[in-house]
């Protein structure tokens, strides 16, 4: 397309549009209001709480304050939280993504019987928010006697990442010529290794995408965390974020700090592998 | 064989973690039982009975449902929509532009909860500071504290956190309209707004479909946000009906009330997804 270099004109135009340049205009305010927040809180979290009282919002902390952040990890007690929520985030993403990967291999490729009742039970679950059964759910977690501990919330964690990743991938691995894997297949070559030699290579980028997209979406997650992980030793940031909030509400400095490295992994994760976000997130919704 | 191998380990954390939940509430749901200990008793219809008919919360919280749900579908989209078609243009600093309006997005909504909590803060938070720095005090709120005004400044924390996931939704729909098209309507003399009202908003269809079907799912999990915010109050004036049967479950001990209120979401649910999935298989084999 030519004029894409030259910004405000229209395809192949050489004026400068002013409609364009007026929604430009538009977008940038909505953005200073979408940015807003951002500024408040990381301005807040650098502030003692004297200067909080003291100043206007948007005024810059004149003085850093930067043992609000040592003293929220303390108080926060971080320390445990950051650590609970790396184990379960580093266990559940990639072991998540392999059975997800496998189940979707073979529902696509593999003919057995009561596939299709299987897939669309799949299916179904990515529709159904669980947060609207949660009680069940923890019924489910106690009867295994898997309260309070890892794999207790890592299990329930894995079903529900189930549904989605399996929809985009079975979408996926059938756009895989068929030819490719059925000569492997013929050449004696097992489905394990056409799964691991031909199908997982083949996939890297969207594999890749939704592993960014699920180490975000469990490092966030809350409701499910609530129910299953009671013990404060098993908290994960979430929960501990929301602790801190309910103790703490006062210390408007502490708890920006808190803020601010709860939600700093997962924003800076998503500053590098932006673009597999998007990918991640319309393979599933908007294929044409 | 093989293909029952790779497919197990996927299926079975479904079908014991996600899947068989889903089944047990309605047992549940006609049970008797605190959730802990080995009295639990069939009880017919008494807790469908008690949360229609007595329960003075499931009303208010099923209104506030129906109230979320339906400003959820049309105002996150209609600002996503509105990004959409301005980021879709030929206008410098697009990327930064979409990576921030899609930040709030991947942020842990638990800590969109406590930022916006802050930022309503009744004496140093962000609203009431610039209201009175503008010199507007006659509009200063306790905006989580005034139970008119709560449910709708919750909603307000909600818009900023989904908006940019409809946008990236928009944005992928219409990369995905015919430029061809679009260049022939030119060259026939249609101007702006007929582009815009033949050609743009028929071939945006199916993604305006799944855009208003995904707000309105994302809307019955919105659980974290007003949970942080407000935790349902003042008065219940913010109570939502995946909270209530939280609380009712969790909270208060009864999972027979707790999972009658679940089924009667799910049912609500079920009645809006098994439409939408029938639509979203058709399109793949129309696809495939």
């Amino acid at each position: 397309m030519s004029g894409v270099a030259s910004p405000f004109r229209q395809a192949g135009a050489e004026r400068v549009d002013p409609l364009l340049v007026a929604l430009w205009i538009a977008l940038i305010i909505v953005a200073m209001v979408w940015i807003a927040p951002f500024v408040f809180i990381i301005f807040t979290s650098l502030k003692s709480n004297a200067t909080v009282m003291g100043t206007g919002a948007f005024s810059p902390p004149t003085s850093l304050a930067w043992e609000n952040f040592t003293n929220a990890w303390r108080r926060g007690d971080f320390g445990t939280t950051v650590v609970n929520s790396t184990i379960i985030t580093v266990i559940k993403v990639p072991l998540g993504l392999m059975i997800s990967a496998m189940a979707a291999y073979s529902l696509s490729r593999i003919q057995i019987w009561g596939h299709k009742v299987v897939f669309l039970a799949i299916v179904f679950g990515t529709m159904i928010p669980f947060q609207v059964m949660l009680a069940p759910i923890f019924k489910q977690v106690n009867s295994f006697g898997l309260i309070n501990t890892y794999v207790g919330i890592i299990l329930p964690y894995l079903a529900f990442g189930v549904p989605y990743q399996v929809f985009i991938l079975h979408n996926f691995f059938r756009d895989v010529p068929k030819e490719l894997s059925e000569a492997a297949l013929i050449d004696g070559a097992s489905h394990f290794t056409v799964f691991r030699r031909i199908f997982l290579p083949v996939s890297l980028p969207v594999l890749a995408a939704l592993l960014i997209l699920d180490f975000v979406a469990t490092w966030n997650e809350f409701a499910m965390a609530l129910v299953i992980l009671q013990d404060p030793d098993r908290w994960t940031l979430p929960l501990g974020l929301m602790s801190f909030q309910s103790q703490f509400a006062r210390d408007y400095g502490q708890l920006n700090a808190a803020i601010v490295m709860t939600v700093l992994p997962a924003a800076i994760v998503y500053l590098i592998f932006q673009r597999y976000f998007v990918s991640g997130l319309t393979s599933g919704a908007v294929k044409e | 064989m093989q293909g029952l191998m790779l497919l197990a380990p996927a299926v079975l954390a479904y079908a014991v973690f996600a899947f068989y939940p889903m089944i047990d509430v309605i047992q549940l749901s006609f049970m008797k039982w605190n959730g802990l200990n080995a009295d639990k008793h069939w009880v017919g219809l008494d807790n469908y009975r008690y949360v229609l008919a007595d329960d003075p919360v499931f009303w208010v919280a099923f209104k506030n449902t129906l109230i979320w749900t339906f400003l959820s579908v049309i105002f996150p989209p209609l600002i996503g929509f509105g990004l959409a078609l301005g980021l879709n243009q030929n206008i410098p600093g697009r990327s930064p532009l979409r990576a921030l309006f899609y930040m709030p997005v991947i942020i842990a909504p638990i800590a969109v909860a406590t930022m916006w909590r802050w930022m309503f803060d009744p004496f140093f938070g962000l609203f009431n500071s610039l209201l009175s720095a503008a010199g507007w005090p006659n509009l200063i709120q306790d905006w989580l504290g005034d139970r008119n005004v709560a449910l709708y400044s919750v909603f307000i924390g909600y818009v900023w956190e989904v908006a940019g996931f409809s946008m990236v939704l928009f944005l992928a729909g219409l990369q995905g309209v015919s430029q061809t098209l679009i260049e022939a309507a030119r060259i026939d003399g249609a101007g702006r707004f007929q582009l815009f009202r033949y050609v743009t908003l028929p071939a945006l269809r199916p993604t305006i479909t799944i855009v208003l079907i995904l707000s309105l799912i994302n809307s019955l999990k919105a659980f974290d946000i007003v949970y942080g915010m407000t935790g349902g109050g003042p008065a219940q004036s913010t109570q939502m009906l995946a909270m209530w049967a939280y609380t009712q479950a969790m909270q208060l001990g009864d999972f027979g009330r707790g999972s009658a209120i679940s089924v009667v979401l799910l049912l609500i649910t079920v009645a809006i997804v098994i439409p939408y999935l029938r639509w979203t298989l058709k399109r793949q084999e129309a696809y495939q």
